[in-house]
């Protein structure tokens, strides 16, 4: 049980950012909420066009996982250039893939 | 020298006192990249495979909306309760983390049991087995890829339960239970991908 209780209570200490308590988090889980909530919606709206619709859908999950990445799992904090970069490098690689995927499907 | 950079630092949180908590994270990192790569290429094959239904059922036909919102919102909530386990540990609170915990496995348990459920509704009610098409195919081993990584989650959190009753809160356990949320947090990352491009895209057609 080393550590536990002899932290600084951090009242006299600024505090790093993003350890302000769950404010932001629970902005988040809003933000996360409304985005799922309009998505869902926006399939059940007749009459919208298809491409208006999957252009939407996908607005909406990139900004609610960057939001999800960046608040929940600390990427907007300091010292994540690392983890920025091996994420970076995977996204890197699946747009390479869907990209070939929508090549191939659409106009070979 | 890491005793002054603690101190440099203000408070260093208890997952990042040690170099091996610091690397175990930084790794782990190392590790979400990979599977984000694992993820994508699966994503990428439904994508270019989804309409290719084989005369059989399409998402359009089978797709239940209503079951795949209250997945999200299990999901999304044990999300949310998995950053409260981390805000307790900060707070050295170690009931607090055991309870947060815990209540991500129950969420994460129901959203399995439903998932389960759906797959088994799928191949009883419309024959939709996984040889049925290449969208069957690429659908079942793409949300089955995920729906495993949230049955190892739940195995792998609560056992981390257990262990923390036994341990205690140190910097041995605290950086295992970061990480394990970190692993949380990126399974439902990927479900907002997978209810967005297999559910709501396949409903739209």
């Amino acid at each position: 049980m080393q550590h536990v209780g002899q932290a600084p209570s951090g009242d006299h200490i600024k505090r790093r950012k993003g350890h302000e308590g769950p404010r932001n988090h629970l902005i988040t889980f809003a933000i996360s909420i409304i985005l799922t909530i309009l998505a869902f919606a926006a399939v059940s709206v007749p009459g919208l066009s298809k491409g208006f619709v999957y252009s939407l859908l996908v607005l909406m999950a990139i900004l609610q996982v960057l939001v999800q990445l960046g608040v929940w799992m600390h990427l907007k904090d300091r010292g994540h250039f690392w983890a920025i970069l091996a994420m970076l490098f995977g996204g890197l690689v699946v747009l390479y893939a869907v990209v070939s995927v929508a090549y191939w499907i659409w106009f070979i | 020298m890491s005793h002054a950079h603690a101190e440099g630092n203000a408070i260093e949180s208890l997952e990042r006192t040690t170099l091996e908590g610091k690397n175990k994270i930084l790794g782990f990192w190392v590790f979400l990249g990979a599977e984000v790569v694992i993820f994508g290429t699966l994503f990428a094959a439904h994508i270019g495979l989804r309409n290719e239904v084989n005369f059989s059922v399409s998402g359009a036909d089978i797709f239940s909306l209503p079951i795949v919102a209250i997945m999200t919102a299990l999901l999304l909530t044990s999300s949310m309760t998995s950053v409260m386990a981390i805000q307790a540990m900060h707070r050295h609170d170690t009931k607090g983390i055991a309870v947060w915990l815990a209540i991500t496995v129950l969420l994460a348990l129901g959203f399995l049991c439903l998932e389960i459920y759906e797959f088994y509704h799928y191949v009883h009610e419309y024959g939709f087995n996984i040889q049925e098409s290449p969208f069957s195919t690429t659908f079942y081993v793409l949300v089955g890829c995920h729906g495993v990584h949230v049955a190892v989650g739940i195995i792998w959190i609560s056992l981390l339960i257990g262990q923390l009753f036994k341990k205690g809160l140190t910097v041995v356990t605290a950086p295992k239970i970061y990480v394990a949320s970190l692993y949380w947090h990126f399974i439902d990352v990927v479900w907002v991908f997978i209810f967005t491009v297999v559910y709501l895209m396949g409903k739209v057609g």
